[in-house]
């Protein structure tokens, strides 16, 4: 369903992916893991074009987009069939968490002020935060936000959604509440592609887990694989620190 | 003082406060769109015009506006000679209109590109990841944020604009000040102090009237700071944004 073809990205003179091919079908929930800088989040800023890769094709819900030739209208084209969860969840800071998830249903999708509540209630209804409907962003607290995020996204009905190192701002006793919803949010049959420093809620989660180092895919496969018997050295190095420094 | 004579020259300004207002109004309104290209090019840094606007700016705000104003009633037909246009001289409306214009786009400018800059990235990026083209995402996301933050700084534009205008009568406009120095001519200067107290009283109440429409917004403008959370940043940082 999606699908990526020889993605390169570079910043100037450095290299920051180098020849991505990745291929997820519908309802398979990918993980990206690997040490910081090696371009998982630039892949997935990559994928709805918040970053330009020099070149490469994405293919998406059956129409081919070339990286290179990509034109206005096609990256709009792009963007409305994905959505995107940020680490810093990015809540329209003027409008309340109702208009937060309506908004882009009456902007961009053109849906009626009514069709868009009753979808919009819904989708909060889903991330247990309907009776926040008329707060305003800064008046809830970050796991609550990120909720809100991951409603705001459903409601637009994409192909997929990216997930930018969802838990990674919030403190340590909110990450659980974001973490059950993105959980049902797979549950439900959601394509998700995930990048996050949660290793064990990846191994939970995941279909499918890719190891990324300095910009290439180093290694992919089920959980069990990457996490129990990767017999790739920089994956064991990698998942080696990470717990003797988490735990 | 003759405070008798004051009241009798008044009506004389009803006739020419229009002229002022006139001048005030294009000026801002055109001023302020001109600011929009001009800080759209100072943030996006687009190479050479960004500089030239760079020097725009630094020109228009480091000359007085009395001498702009003479450069563009005199400057102005010289120029249009140069481009074809016949023209021994230019109206002084015209001119005194161009050249605050001029002004208002480069001061307004410096007034909209912090505004702009101060909403975080992020903002920006989640409406484009939803696929909203760049005006929607203006419109419905960036400006609303952008405006409490403009606001103060338009409204003193604004009041600087009415005390700036009294300069025009330099070039010959018949605005309130013009008229004041009529005034004061069919006097022979015996009545000079009520006439300029006169203008005093009228250029107050049209700076009060003025504030007073933009504290209308301003209240606006403190709801949606609240809503944002950028009110609790002002508080901390002690200061009013």
């Amino acid at each position: 369903m999606l699908n990526i073809e020889h993605l390169d990205l570079s910043f100037g003179d450095s290299k920051v992916l180098d020849d991505i091919n990745l291929e997820v079908h519908k309802g398979e929930v990918i993980t990206f893991i690997g040490p910081s800088g090696t371009g998982k989040t630039s892949l997935l800023r990559c994928i709805n074009l918040l970053e330009k890769p020099d070149g490469g094709r994405i293919t998406l819900g059956g129409d081919t987009y070339d990286y290179g030739s990509i034109t206005k209208k096609e990256t709009l084209d792009l963007r409305r069939k994905t959505a995107m969860v940020f680490q810093q969840y990015n809540l329209f800071k003027n409008k309340t968490v109702l208009e937060n998830v309506m908004d882009a249903q009456i902007v961009v999708q053109k849906k009626s002020k009514a069709a868009a509540r009753d979808k919009s209630m819904a989708e909060l209804a889903r991330v247990g935060l309907e009776a926040k409907a008329d707060a305003y962003p800064h008046q809830l607290s970050g796991g609550q936000q990120q909720r809100v995020s991951i409603a705001r996204a459903l409601a637009v009905e994409p192909e997929v959604i990216l997930f930018d190192e969802p838990t990674s701002a919030l403190d340590p006793e909110l990450v659980g509440e974001v973490l059950k919803t993105i959980g049902e949010v797979a549950g439900s049959g959601m394509t998700i592609i995930l990048v996050t420093h949660e290793m064990s809620f990846a191994e939970d989660i995941s279909d499918r887990v890719v190891f990324m180092d300095r910009g290439k895919v180093a290694e992919e496969g089920p959980p069990q694989q990457i996490f129990r018997h990767s017999n790739h050295a920089r994956t064991q190095q990698f998942l080696r620190k990470f717990y003797t420094a988490s735990h | 003082m003759d405070i008798q004579y004051m009241i009798e020259i008044f009506p004389r300004f009803l006739l020419v406060i229009p002229i002022t207002i006139l001048i005030v109004v294009l000026s801002a309104i055109f001023g302020l769109m001109l600011s929009i290209p001009v800080a759209a090019i100072r943030i996006r840094k687009i190479p050479v015009l960004s500089q030239m606007m760079g020097a725009y700016i630094s020109f228009t705000r480091s000359t007085p506006i009395l001498l702009q104003l003479f450069l563009f009633f005199f400057g102005l037909p010289v120029l249009l000679q140069l481009i074809g246009f016949d023209i021994m001289k230019i109206d002084a409306i015209t001119a005194a209109v161009a050249c605050l214009i001029v002004f208002n786009g480069a001061y307004m400018s410096e007034v909209l590109r912090p505004a702009y800059l101060a909403i975080e990235k992020g903002q920006h990026e989640a409406a484009e990841s939803l696929g909203y083209t760049p005006f929607q995402k203006m419109k419905t996301v960036i400006i609303p944020q952008m405006a409490p933050i403009a606001l103060p700084g338009l409204g003193n534009a604004i009041i600087h604009l009415i005390h700036d205008s009294s300069l025009v009568f330099a070039i010959g406009v018949v605005d309130i000040m013009g008229m004041a120095t009529i005034m004061s001519g069919d006097t022979f200067g015996m009545k000079q102090v009520e006439v300029f107290l006169t203008v005093a009283l009228i250029y107050w109440g049209i700076s009060m009237i003025s504030e007073q429409l933009i504290r209308l917004l301003e209240r606006r403008k403190k709801k949606v700071l609240k809503n944002t959370g950028y009110k609790l940043k002002e508080e901390e940082a002690g200061y009013s944004v």
